[in-house]
């Protein structure tokens, strides 16, 4: 029952247009990434960074006009900007941290707050970059083995690596294009559940996160692998394309999936916890329902690979969380 | 002030870089971008792709000169177009900078040599490589997006294909007179 595909295809992806081509400007910049109801006084640093835009791309001397060059070292400045008010993961913070955002601000955002502190103690804060999704599963990920010290999770991971591997030489891709980013998330992997010796500290696997050279090339692994699966099983995945988008699976691989900063949504969310057999919950901070309302809901769904070992399944303390609010992600810890 | 020069030692890719190799003390940073490119150029060499190819520039492993043979079929059929490719440090997590020597007329190409093509631009990720990028460009040479051209002339052109021919040869001898002279 293709229902009037004419319709959706018609539909264009105002998300992947407004983050891509347009250059986005100072100030703004944080809002129009995340699209959060913030009131002013969030505490964010002052602007004292110094937009960094020794990247390595000279900008042509030649043309007057603005060259894609330019935008991109704009974009560049601006991401460095970002850089310098948020790590890529924050410290834990109570949950009232959140609360005070909203201090001023929506009313049923503060109710829904209130509400996620019944089963909620805790938040870690991700940058939002367009990352964050990855980086918020990475590291509740590895935080959650860093404590459990499950060591069957260790072979398990190798053997689902491996077949991703092998899925992406299925379908094209060059193995030196993938291998570095794959070896460097099993270092990781490896430093929380060493074979022998002491597992690193948290703080070292904080350091680690926040580090460019680990956290940049484990989620261009994560964008691989969720690449991967939707195009392993396009057939499954093409109506959920086809609804957001008008690209066809190939089509939105490249241009939502690969690049570093492309947004995650539903289809990347159950691509990568099915591929890697690891569910995810994500909690949902939005603005439906009503503050006054006795009843209110805190929606949340989870992504339950039929594959996942009990340590990760719902009603575990295993289960990792992640809370959304539209257009970004960061971790829960349940009381 | 002489450590300016050794300020990359101390920044290691990954904390726990078991020194894949372990035998050199080099930058580990823009060293794991030369061993990329390293197998970059292996693979190109091994692949055998008709009509692409390219090559470290000199001994700097990030400068490249590329060359792309237009397919056959397409009106740039029998033209061989020189390009560059500058890699960043951060390569592959930004795009090289790749433009064409050999001055090409096409609706997507620019007086400079500058390219419009998406994966070069905001639509780059790590997955592509040089033989990707190659054949991407040689197949845009062929399928221009006429929607947003950097030559108008081009773009205005391209739906008369044989008047097209006939202004892109004209164009094309111009560039080989001004220089080898055939």
């Amino acid at each position: 029952m293709a229902s009037e595909s004419g319709a959706t295809a018609v539909v264009l992806d105002p998300k992947s247009d407004m983050q891509s081509s347009v250059p986005k400007l100072g100030a703004n910049s944080s809002l129009s990434e995340e699209g959060l109801e913030l009131n002013d006084g969030t505490g964010e640093g002052e602007e004292s960074v110094q937009p960094n835009v020794d990247q390595g791309v000279a900008v042509p001397a030649g043309p007057a006009r603005p060259a894609d060059d330019e935008i991109l070292l704009q974009e560049n400045s601006i991401k460095a900007e970002e850089a310098g008010k948020m790590e890529f993961i924050g410290d834990k913070e109570p949950l009232s941290a959140l609360a005070a955002e909203y201090e001023r601000g929506n009313e049923v955002f503060k109710a829904k707050i209130q509400k996620l502190g019944e089963t909620y103690g805790s938040i870690r804060r991700t940058r939002g970059d367009g990352n964050c999704f990855f980086r918020g599963f990475m590291f509740a990920y590895l935080e959650r083995l860093l404590h459990s010290q499950d060591k069957t999770e260790l072979p398990r991971m190798r053997d689902r690596i491996e077949r991703c591997k092998q899925e992406l030489i299925a379908i094209g891709y060059t193995p030196f294009t993938f291998e570095d980013f794959l070896e460097i998330f099993m270092d990781q992997l490896e430093s929380v559940l060493p074979e022998e010796g002491q597992p690193i500290s948290l703080s070292e696997l904080e350091v680690r996160c926040r580090d460019p050279n680990v956290s940049n090339w484990a989620v261009m692994f994560f964008r691989f692998v969720t690449s991967a699966e939707v195009q392993r099983r396009a057939e499954f995945f093409e109506p959920f394309i086809l609804g957001l988008t008008n690209l066809d699976v190939k089509k939105f691989c490249q241009t939502s999936v690969e690049p570093m900063g492309e947004e995650s949504d539903h289809v990347h969310i159950t691509a990568l916890t099915d591929a890697l057999g690891i569910p995810v919950r994500i909690v949902y901070l939005d603005r439906s329902g009503g503050a006054s309302d006795d009843a209110l809901e805190i929606n949340h769904h989870d992504f339950v690979p039929e594959s996942a070992p009990e340590s990760f399944k719902p009603d575990t303390s295993g289960l990792l969380t992640l809370l959304y609010r539209p257009g970004h992600y960061d971790i829960l810890y349940s009381l | 002030m002489a450590q300016a020069n050794h300020v990359q030692t101390d920044i290691p890719r990954s904390p726990n870089a078991k020194s894949r190799v372990g035998m050199e003390a080099k930058p580990v940073d823009s060293h794991s971008v030369a061993r990329r490119l390293q197998s970059e150029l292996m693979s190109l060499m091994t692949s055998g792709d008709a009509g692409i190819s390219a090559f470290p520039e000199g001994d700097n492993i990030f400068n490249w000169v590329g060359t792309i043979k237009g397919s056959v079929g397409t009106v740039y059929e029998g033209l061989n177009y020189k390009l560059s490719l500058k890699f960043p440090t951060d390569y592959p997590f930004k795009a090289p900078m790749v433009r064409f020597e050999t001055p090409c007329f096409h609706p997507n190409v620019d007086q400079y040599g500058n390219i419009c093509l998406d994966i070069l631009k905001d639509k780059w990720s790590a997955v592509y490589n040089v033989r990707t990028i190659l054949l991407s460009i040689q197949s845009l040479l062929g399928e221009p997006n006429n929607d947003s051209p950097l030559n108008g002339y081009a773009a205005a052109l391209w739906p008369n294909q044989e008047e097209y021919k006939v202004v892109l040869q004209k164009k094309f001898r111009e560039t080989e007179s001004g220089g080898v002279s055939s």
